[in-house]
């Protein structure tokens, strides 16, 4: 096979915002309560590198800091597919802002290993700031393909299409490189039965579980804590305001017909002022 | 603790905004940071600068002094034609380091390109990064938290980065007094531009560029621009907007015709629909797409979830039509149709080319 690559990708559990269980009065989330959910962005960064270990050969890592329970979405990776995964899980990387995040990845990611390519989601639905990838790059000295909706691997190099304001650009790149994976790539296929059953089978025996999920620490993978955490980060959420519930003064148009619904539309608002000028 | 005991990390410097522009046309979110910046700037009386980077530059810096700029740095070099991550990484890391005082604040747009950039350079500076911001101000802050006991004090200058948070049901306040310069993105079409004045005076700067070869490890094969589509979504006056209620991609076709009878229109889309393939990701409205403040929106079939709310929210006036009477876009709304889209668009496209407007009744308009 032309290429046997060591492809990593980087997953997040967050909380699931669809359920209302575990909001917390003032709007903020009470991250034991809440249901837990993959990222919906890094299923997308999952596709991807399922699909290049399947296209091109090599093996899938995955990647996630978190707290204990964010073993569930390396599970669900391996059920998936992939390869093996981390678990950085360490109480003295609580409260870390994206800095902070992309400099104990970027420790977990040397301890993993060499990686060819590294796959991350475009952004996450709690963090929401798409900052991790690229500042994990920096500290890695890659190349990054940020907004990517197509990927392949040509004569050992990186051939991608990304989304870039008001179209799209075709950029070629060599290995390694830090891809961050759009949500109009393809969607994560459905998990195997076998996958799924293979799982089952290592939770029933955590010791041959260990060798597919390691959970590690600070002090594993050599960061300094006091680059992690609140200590490392640069930013504090000083406070937060609840947005009030905005409207309740829309005028309704209904029980007539079409013609006069539209009529009451076009003659309470300015809408016809922006129509085409007919000369 | 007094104020005098934290002087000496007391962010000082100026306000940076870097310039973001495709071909030689200066992007809109540009000027709305020059907007903001001048607010930043003026508040703790210091100067508004911006770098732009990039090949044959032309007018645009003259431009930047036009909409608020007070210096501004050029780097023009063959190499930088195209906005790349490695090259303006480069350029904007090394400029930053040859400045006798780090900025105080450094902006960007949260568009695909600044989103790209602006992290880079945080992790570069070790410095903290606000994305995606809505509000931006200065103020003072008093860090009590004892948990970094060198942090404690009292700043009376720091970046106030304002942004949504948890699916916009809240907003935070995300500060980072501690190292200069503090950044941030700020989302396209929030802040206000400044009114261009031609008679404004500035410092125009060239600064060397020195491209190392790894910063060339990536090239761009092909660019390609939706041109033929048309206006872009964060500039039309007029979105027609197609969700999920549509039933089928075909039912973008109506979504055309009705936006074919404004002037100055884009076609927007909900993600479900995006998703689905029915329509590019560039047309996407909302929290994963763009954030557009139109003079009118027009919403056919779309349910109005938070994610695309926070997108178009602040759009002038918001129409939507919707089957549904308890659908959660009419509690935003400003007229809303309960009603099938394949009655009620045909109808208003109908009424509408009946209207004919005429040339004064534009001139009317363009004077509020
Ligand atoms: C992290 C995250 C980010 C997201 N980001 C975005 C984003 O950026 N933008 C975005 O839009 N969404 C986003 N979403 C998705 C969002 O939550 C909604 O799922 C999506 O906006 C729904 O799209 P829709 O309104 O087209 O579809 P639906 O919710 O299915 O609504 C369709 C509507 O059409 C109406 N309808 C059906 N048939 C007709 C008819 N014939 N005539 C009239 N009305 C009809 C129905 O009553 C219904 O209200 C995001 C979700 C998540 C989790
Ligand atoms: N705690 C984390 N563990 C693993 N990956 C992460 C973590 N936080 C962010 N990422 C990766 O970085 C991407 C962007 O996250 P964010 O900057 O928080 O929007 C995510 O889609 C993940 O791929």
């Amino acid at each position: 096979m032309a290429g046997s690559y060591n492809i990593f990708v980087l997953v997040k559990q967050v909380p699931d915002q669809g359920s209302k269980a575990g909001l917390n009065p003032d709007g903020t989330i009470d991250r034991a309560k809440a249901k837990r959910m993959l990222n919906p962005f890094d299923r997308y960064a999952l596709q991807a590198a399922l699909h290049t270990k399947r296209t091109y050969g090599g093996t899938v890592t995955t990647i996630s800091m978190g707290p204990p329970p964010a073993v569930e979405v390396l599970l669900e990776a391996l059920e998936h597919g992939v390869d093996r995964g981390y678990l950085l899980s360490d109480r003295r990387l609580a409260a870390s802002d994206t800095l902070a995040t992309a400099y104990a990845l970027f420790k977990t990611v040397n301890y993993a290993g060499k990686p060819d390519i590294i796959f991350c989601g475009l952004q996450t639905t709690d963090g929401d700031t798409a900052q991790v990838g690229p500042q994990l790059a920096e500290r890695l000295n890659f190349p990054q393909i940020t907004y990517c909706e197509d990927f392949s691997i040509e004569d050992g190099k990186v051939h991608a299409r990304r989304i870039i304001e008001g179209g799209t650009q075709k950029v070629v790149t060599e290995m390694p490189v830090l891809v961050t994976v759009a949500n109009s790539y393809h969607q994560l296929e459905y998990k195997s039965f076998r996958g799924t059953w293979r799982v089952q089978q290592l939770q029933r025996n955590p010791e041959e579980l260990k060798k597919y999920i390691q959970t590690i620490d600070l002090d594993v993978i050599g960061a300094d804590p006091d680059r992690c955490g609140l200590k490392g980060s640069p930013t504090i959420v000083a406070w937060t305001d609840k947005v009030g519930e905005i409207g309740g003064n829309c005028q309704m148009h209904e029980g007539n017909a079409p013609e006069n619904l539209v009529k009451e539309v076009i003659a309470g608002s300015n809408v016809k002022d922006y129509l085409v000028v007919t000369h | 603790m007094t104020e005098q005991d934290v002087s000496a990390f007391c962010p000082k410097g100026d306000v940076l905004v870097i310039a973001e522009h495709i071909l030689g046309e200066l992007q809109p979110v540009t000027f709305e940071l020059l907007g903001a910046g001048r607010i930043l700037a003026d508040k703790m009386g210091r100067s508004l600068i911006a770098l732009v980077i990039g090949y044959n530059l032309g007018e645009i810096p003259c431009k930047l002094i036009e909409y608020g700029a007070d210096i501004v740095y050029v780097a023009d070099h063959p190499d930088l034609f195209n906005y790349r991550t490695l090259t303006y990484r480069r350029v904007a890391c090394d400029f930053l380091e040859s400045l006798k005082e780090p900025p105080h604040t450094t902006l960007l747009g949260s568009t695909t390109t600044g989103r790209d950039l602006a992290p880079r350079i945080a992790a570069h500076f070790d410095t903290g990064l606000t994305a995606d911001c809505t509000e931006l101000d200065i103020g003072p802050y008093e860090h009590k938290s004892k948990v970094d006991p060198s942090k404690i004090g009292l700043y009376p200058n720091c970046l106030y980065a304002i942004r949504p948070s948890f699916g916009e049901s809240l907003k935070a306040r995300i500060l980072g007094p501690w190292k200069n310069p503090q950044m941030a993105t700020t989302r396209p079409g929030v802040m206000t531009p400044l009114k261009p004045d031609p008679k404004r005076e500035g410092k125009i700067i060239q600064i060397p560029v020195n491209l190392r070869p790894e910063d060339n490890r990536l090239v761009i094969a092909e660019t390609l621009r939706e041109v033929a589509k048309g206006v872009k979504l964060t500039e039309a006056d007029v979105i027609v907007s197609g969700g999920y209620g549509l039933g089928s991609p075909d039912g973008f076709d109506l979504v055309r015709d009705l936006a074919r009878c404004f002037e100055n229109s884009a076609i927007g889309a909900s993600r479900k629909v995006v998703d689905l393939g029915w329509m590019p990701y560039e047309h996407q409205v909302g929290q994963t797409g763009k954030t557009v403040r139109p003079k009118v929106y027009i919403a056919c079939g779309i349910s109005g979830a938070i994610q695309h709310r926070v997108g178009m929210s602040k759009s002038g006036l918001i129409i939507a039509i919707n089957r549904d009477p308890d659908a959660p876009i009419f509690k935003f709304a400003h007229h809303g149709i309960v009603g099938d889209i394949y009655q009620i668009v045909p109808e208003m496209i109908n009424q509408f080319k009946s209207m004919k407007p005429t040339q004064e009744v534009k001139a009317v308009v363009s004077t509020h």
